[in-house]
């Protein structure tokens, strides 16, 4: 069983043909992918609402897609009416926040307050980090204690102060997909971070899985390791029955 | 355990990968010896490596080139040279004294060495490579360093999913430009550039031991390549600059 929590649907500006629903099934088929929790593109880096209005339709037609509910911290007003909207589907499971388009840091007050609204409505957050502002994501948690926080792409290639966050901070969870894959990476998580708080993502389709299953490959996971990263630890964080 | 996705057999072994260091690397606690990366290409199914010594590329290119030279010699692997573009002046020499000995390839740390694309010291050692006839390996984005090196014969390492049309768009105009598949990570970025320009202009590379292996193997392996493209990508680029240089 695999769960791939940190996915996407739709188009992207580059230079790949990704741009259906279609395309994350192929791949989840041929790498064994069982469910993935994705966020529309088009709401990561254009339009909040018309990216998640795109989703939730996508999510009614594909049984193995749990979506995330994008808010832009930018416009908070109409984050809080976008998570009144669809947290109550069933088919939305999280919250996702980036800070690279919204160009708003992790330590921004807006990027802070879109957390505690999170928070509020009871979904986990899966949050683009990319530097050792992760670290404070330790904060965040003390002050809210409903919250809890996916680093998504483990700091990227501030891992190693991910890795200090996650230990320091029990509501705060580890997803390593990377296209840059430092070596033993994701061995130097497992080895500091309880494993309930270990994730797997892939990136998909922005980034074929191969990259991210190559790097659970080369760490090498004992069976109680890859239960809990491959799919347990996500089962309990987002209440999906398997 | 993990379990690795069906792979067709004849696609195990990957007969070179392009882009190999060892040595020591002062930002990781990490076993970067000749031995450490031995076991990591054989484990992962790569039969030769295309070498180059990162005490050459971090710290001193002459002691770095014959530590190169000397593992090189005991391991079967192709020996890579390389030259400090911060001294370019002493650079000159290098690369004459490595194409004397018979070293065929240079690869160049520009980025590494903070050395920006429009520096005069990248334009002479460039220059002064090709003169000796040898093929090139580089770091860096090559959106922002390919002028330098346009009418070469170079591999770019670090050619990201991300900058799949530029490099195509370069390549359709610079026969000897080929793009190292280890950032090639999108689910269609080899297939593009393979079909868009041809797997010649592809080569596979991983930067072990810096860098996990499986990821870039796993995804040359899953790749919908033709066989004939698939091989191509996976020694054939490489064995044609040796060939081509002797």
């Amino acid at each position: 069983m695999i769960i791939d929590v940190h996915a996407h649907a739709g188009p992207w500006f580059f230079s790949t043909d990704v741009g259906t629903v279609d395309v994350n099934i192929r791949l989840m088929d041929r790498y064994g992918i069982d469910l993935q929790i994705v966020s529309a593109s088009e709401a990561v880096t254009y339009d909040m609402v018309s990216g998640n209005r795109w989703m939730a339709q996508a999510l009614a037609e594909q049984p193995r897609l749990l979506g995330y509910i994008v808010i832009n911290p930018n416009e908070l007003n109409e984050a809080e009416r976008e998570l009144e909207r669809y947290a109550d589907t069933k088919r939305f499971v999280g919250v996702k926040i980036h800070t690279t388009y919204p160009a708003l840091p992790l330590t921004s007050t807006a990027t802070r307050e879109a957390l505690g609204m999170a928070a509020d409505a009871g979904l986990p957050v899966l949050v683009h980090t990319w530097d050792d502002s992760v670290l404070s994501l330790v904060d965040v948690l003390e002050q809210h204690p409903r919250l809890r926080v996916i680093a998504g792409h483990m700091g990227g290639p501030a891992w190693r102060t991910a890795v200090e966050a996650a230990v320091r901070a029990d509501r705060l969870y580890l997803e390593p997909c990377c296209s840059v894959t430092d070596r033993d990476r994701f061995r130097h998580a497992l080895d500091r971070v309880p494993v309930e708080q270990v994730l797997f993502g892939t990136d998909s389709t922005l980034v074929d899985p191969a990259i991210a299953l190559g790097v659970v490959m080369d760490a090498e996971l004992s069976e109680d390791e890859y239960e809990h990263v491959m799919w347990r630890n996500a089962a309990d964080l987002f209440g999906i029955p398997v | 355990m993990v379990a690795l996705p069906h792979t067709v057999h004849a696609r195990h072994e990957i007969a070179f990968d392009v882009d190999v260091l060892f040595g020591a690397l002062p930002s990781r606690n990490l076993d970067a010896s000749m031995d450490a990366v031995g076991e990591q290409l054989s484990r992962h199914g790569i039969a030769r490596g295309l070498l180059c010594s990162l005490r050459g590329g971090l710290f001193d290119a002459c002691s770095g080139n014959d530590e190169m030279r000397k593992v090189t010699e005991q391991t079967g692997h192709v020996p890579v040279g390389t030259v400090d573009i911060r001294d370019a002046l002493t650079a000159e020499t290098e690369i004459a004294r490595m194409a004397a000995e018979g070293v065929q390839l240079l690869r160049l740390f520009p980025p590494e060495q903070w050395v920006e694309p429009e520096s005069p010291g990248l334009r002479h050692v460039i220059g002064t490579a090709v003169a000796h006839g040898l093929v090139l390996l580089t770091s860096g984005d090559v959106s922002r360093y390919w002028p330098a090196f346009s009418g070469t014969r170079v591999c770019f390492l670090d050619v990201h999913a991300y900058k799949v049309a530029d490099f195509v768009v370069l390549a359709r105009r610079e026969p000897g430009f080929v793009a190292s598949t280890r950032m090639l990570v999108g689910p269609d970025s080899i297939e593009r550039i393979a079909g868009e320009v041809g797997a010649h202009h592809l080569a596979y590379g991983s930067r072990a031991p810096v860098h996990d292996v499986m990821p870039s193997a796993l995804r040359l392996r899953m790749s919908g390549l033709g066989d004939d493209e698939w091989r191509q990508v996976a020694g054939g680029t490489a064995t044609a600059w040796l060939e081509d240089v002797q």
